[in-house]
């Protein structure tokens, strides 16, 4: 002892040693430092400090050879870490375990695999979303002007048609204006009626965007106007060919439109899936009416989009936008309205004319819940090889005693994690190949298989691969092997670090979490869906079809009416601008004045007639109904909404109150009161809405039936009559109907989608989990088979034996559901505010996922436990 | 019959191991060497003497358990091979040979 607390005094300088160690041959360096140590003291002893010191560093310098560093000692060898024969031994026993544990390989794989494949279809759907129009070669000049209202702080993506000529004029800095009209028409050709939606553009649009010309290259012929381009798609379905150019299509039945030229059919990844091109000119013909210079109002389906000079940035078109806006609209709109252009790259996360658009926000939850999935199955791998150490532990033990390091037993459980991976990725392709169309269809994503098989995806899924084999296998591989080769090979029933097993549960009550979250969610979103369905909209939407009208001259519909309620099966018909509750919708402003105070309403009009209220079944609380007769006395209906809005508080008060139309002199007097029905999707509040009869503005019928839940068959024969009716009343156009229920359902397509897409999602989360849980419970029924013999053998019931085996994991249920519970109601909360009408959340939605997820826990476990259970004690003890 | 080669030095070092016994390492060697020769023997000298003669394989070595002495340090224990006793044997014989080759005057002169 006195030795050891004298030594560091005695020390020789440390440098020596380190220079020796950094130098000298490895083999035989630790006993020259320690020899000279030993010298140095005794040097000490004889002599002074000075010189003992001077002996001990020269005799380092002579034993430093740094050539010698790199001899290879003759009598022992040093194994390679990575030789060949080592890499395919660690392929045969990676086989060897996946064979012999059958089980537990095939719930890592088939978890895995499953991870996988909604891994890839999640990166499929997300790197098609946002690839939208990047193959644009003149991207970085491409704009679309947009129109901002600064008062309702919301930017259109639509503008005035005036813009695309103040743009030739007034700003230099477009380089090309490309207005783009989408309308939609019915198109004749070779003998045969189409609903299409057609493009009015000129051919500034070929040379901004690129198009790939299969026949005719008409840059001038499509300045002209009656002339159309199609795509090859569109050739073929007309003509059965694309050697069409010459022949002619009727628009609207009243154009003929000659086919100048042909298109190769666009990529799937453009926001302009045009297939009928009609050239800008023509719009005159087909409605002569339309007003090229309009600056009174805007529809988003006419938007300009500019090819800016190169290297102008959006922000230098401030001002010659507001100049813009002074010389066309006046100096009065510069604080009301504003124009900017959004990138091209941008416009697909917002309304667009090709009509598909992507929620950022969605595509960010989609990821999470496919990194989850994921992140489920990996766990379950963790899981179960790390609840299978103790079947390891010989092996390692030794592997260990002959000489193994731990670097080798790591790249050997790596290895099997990566054959294990690999299995899992072919089955993910095979499950990917089936699932993708399902996906595809259900998510409405042009997605074929063919996109699981480009570059992106296989570097994707390469780099899947090695990251879920990382994931899953280097915990277990350190677990594995860093167990000390004494304890792994002395006894196998003690049990190892207490950590272990608390990681484990960790693990599980993730995996319970986040089951326990999308089953909260699943479960509220389909009952807001439901509520989406059954809601009181105020109006009846059930047994009413609608049907357009292409021609609105009053004695047609008088007839059309007439013959239409011959048949029994039609209670009533309207003919209006829209249904009760459209996505359409027609705004205006309008004013109440009350002495000198002034009340601006923005409104919405109904243009209807006077069946209206009995065919949606709107009911009257003050007034009379409308008569046909009111559209010279300008005599209107207003809701409840807009009375609280001008402060009327009885609605029999409002009846004779005048509403002016803008702040012009022309007024309506209000003539009854309706009860407030949804005039918009749930999404939004009831509009302030005024119900006038218009008959100009009358582009629908509405067809009450006469049950309200028709038969096949009775409706069957009431859309035969309306056909027959129809078609006389209009020959030459397209007929086309609809059920009002299902165009109301069309609203909600989106949280549909979400819906189906989060209960596919908590289906595998909970099926990976379950089967995780099955295997643990397995082992530890396994585990415990003696103790469970020794159990029954001293009295103990199978109920006891069960709950024993069962406790454990529904503690974990128990704490993932006070985990989730938290989680689930502020996501659901923040979802639960895009709606203006939701439903409440309710304490029972967490309590009843919660009671579904631990008795699908149970369910699973007690396959094990109460076979476990139930087994014979004379076998279980016998076990060994 | 092949000739064992040993110098001098490794003469003594190998017989110095072989008297050492189980005790045989590079400060106990460099230690019996300076007291029986009386001459400063550098340890470095020792060192590489006692590598060269496992690598002719005259002794063998492993390495003794760590102690708290010498900072923990193990020591590499020596032991004379069954060929580095025959070595030791033969370089003995050549000296006698020579030895008994005298003839008595020149043993007188050497004084013994």
């Amino acid at each position: 002892m006195k030795h050891l607390s004298n030594y560091p005094k005695t020390q020789p300088p440390q440098w020596p040693a380190r220079l020796l160690r950094l130098f000298a041959d490895p083999v035989t360096a630790e006993e020259i430092e320690g020899d000279l140590l030993e010298l140095h003291a005794r040097w000490l002893k004889t002599g002074s400090r000075t010189r003992a010191d001077r002996r001990y560093i020269c005799n380092i310098l002579k034993l430093i050879r740094p050539f010698a560093k790199h001899r290879q000692p003759a009598d022992f060898h040093k194994p390679q870490t990575l030789s060949t024969a080592m890499i395919r031994n660690h392929f045969r026993i990676a086989f060897r375990n996946l064979f012999k544990s059958k089980g537990y390989s095939f719930i890592n794989v088939s978890g895995l695999a499953v991870g996988m494949c909604c891994a890839t279809l999640i990166f499929l759907m997300v790197l098609h979303e946002t690839s939208y129009d990047l193959h644009q070669s003149r991207i970085g000049q491409i704009y679309r002007v947009e129109t901002k209202n600064i008062q309702e702080n919301h930017t259109y993506p639509g503008t005035y048609t005036g813009m695309a000529n103040a743009l030739r004029t007034d700003m230099h800095q477009a380089e090309r204006v490309v207005p783009i009209l989408k309308v939609s028409g019915t198109v004749a050709a070779a003998d045969k009626l189409f609903k299409e939606a057609v493009v009015f553009a000129d051919a500034n649009l070929f040379e901004t965007f690129d198009y790939q010309w299969i026949s005719g290259r008409p840059v001038n012929a499509f300045s002209q106007p009656n002339t159309v381009i199609l795509t090859r798609k569109y050739a073929e379905k007309y003509f059965g060919g694309t050697d069409v150019v010459g022949k002619t299509i009727r628009l609207d039945n009243k154009q003929d439109l000659t086919v100048a030229g042909v298109l190769e059919d666009y990529p799937s990844t453009t926001s302009f899936p045009f297939d009928i091109l009609v050239s800008f000119p023509t719009i005159k013909n087909v409605n002569p009416d339309y007003d090229l210079n309009r600056w009174n109002g805007w529809n988003d389906n006419f938007q300009v989009f500019v090819l800016l000079q190169k290297g102008m940035s959006p922000e230098q078109l401030t001002g010659p936008f507001n100049g813009i806006i002074r010389k066309y609209m006046g100096n009065d709109q510069v604080a009301n309205k504003r124009f900017k252009v959004s990138h091209l790259s941008t416009i697909h996360y917002s309304g667009n004319l090709g009509g598909r658009s992507a929620n950022v926000s969605m595509l960010k939850t989609l990821s999470l819940i496919g990194l989850l999935v994921l992140l489920i199955a990996c766990f379950n791998f963790i899981n179960l090889s790390t609840a299978q150490a103790f079947k390891r532990a010989k092996e390692v033990g030794i592997r260990k005693a002959i000489g193994s390091n731990r670097r080798l037993l790591v790249y050997q459980f790596l290895t099997e994690a990566g054959l294990i991976t690999l299995l899992a990725a072919l089955f993910s392709v095979a499950l990917s190949l089936l699932a993708l169309p399902v996906m595809a269809n259900a998510l409405a994503i042009p997605l074929t298989t063919a996109d699981l098989f480009t570059w992106q995806n296989l570097l994707f899924s390469g780099v899947l691969l090695i990251l879920t084999t990382l994931l899953a296998g280097v915990y277990p591989a350190m677990r594995l092997s860093g167990m000390a080769p004494i304890w792994a090979l002395k006894t196998n029933l003690i049990k190892p670090a207490n950590q272990w097993f608390s990681m484990r549960q960790g693990l599980v009550v993730v995996q319970f979490t986040v089951s326990l979250v999308l089953i909260s969610c699943a479960i509220l979103i389909n009952r807001q869906l439901d509520f989406f369905r059954k809601a009181d909209l105020g109006f009846n939407k059930s047994a009413i079809i609608t049907v357009g009208l292409p021609d609105n001259k009053p004695e047609k519909l008088q007839m059309l009416r007439q013959e239409l309620l011959r048949s029994p099966q039609i209670r009533d018909a309207s003919f209006s601008f829209n249904s009760a509750s459209a996505e359409s919708n027609w705004m205006q402003g309008i004013e109440y004045r009350t002495g000198p105070e002034v009340i601006q309403v923005k409104t919405q009009m109904k243009m209807a007639d006077s069946h209206y209220l009995n065919t949606y079944g709107i009911k009257l609380l003050a007034g009379e109904p409308l008569s046909d007769s009111d559209t010279t006395d300008f005599k209107v209906l207003v809701n409840e909404v807009l009375l609280g809005r001008i402060g009327i508080k009885r609605p029999a008060q409002a009846i004779g109150e005048r509403l002016y139309f803008g702040d012009g002199n022309e007024f309506a007097t209000i003539k009854g009161v309706v009860k407030n029905f949804n005039v918009n999707s749930l999404h939004q509040k009831i509009d302030p809405t005024i119900i006038q009869v218009v008959p100009n503005n009358f582009y629908q019928a509405g067809l009450k039936l006469q049950d309200e839940h028709p038969s096949a068959e009775s409706v069957q024969a009431a859309l035969g009559h309306i056909e027959k009716t129809w078609t006389a009343a209009f020959p030459d156009q397209l007929f086309e109907y609809s059920f009002l229920d299902e165009t109301l359902a069309q609203a909600y397509k989106a949280e549909t989608r979400t819906a189906s897409l989060i209960e596919t999602a908590t289906f595998l989360a909970v099926l990976i989990a379950c089967m995780g849980l099955f295997g643990q419970a397995t082992f530890s029924a396994e585990q415990r088979t003696k103790e469970i013999g020794v159990r029954k053998v001293m009295g103990a019931s199978v109920r006891s034996i069960v709950s024993l085996l069962s406790k454990d994991f529904l503690k974990l249920v128990m704490i993932a559901f006070l985990v989730a519970s938290p989680i689930a109601w502020y996501a659901m909360r923040l979802w639960l505010q895009n709606f203006e009408f939701h439903i409440q959340m309710a304490w029972w939605i967490f309590v009843a996922s919660g009671v579904l997820m631990a008795l699908i826990a149970l369910l699973t476990v007690s396959f094990q436990s109460v076979r476990a259970a139930r087994l014979d004690p004379v076998k279980s003890l016998r076990v060994e | 019959m092949k000739r064992t080669f040993l110098g001098e030095f490794e003469e003594l070092v190998l017989l110095t191991v072989a008297v050492l016994e189980e005790d045989a390492y590079g400060v106990s060697v460099t230690q019996a060497l300076e007291d029986k020769t009386g001459r400063t023997v550098g340890f470095s000298t020792v060192h590489s003497t006692l590598q060269r003669l496992e690598e002719k394989g005259y002794v063998s070595s492993r390495m003794g358990g760590a102690t708290a002495e010498r900072g923990g340090r193990r020591k590499r224990f020596f032991t004379v091979t069954a060929f580095g006793r025959k070595a030791l044997r033969e370089v003995k014989q050549v000296r006698e040979d020579l030895w008994s080759a005298l003839s008595p005057a020149a043993m007188q002169l050497m004084g013994s």
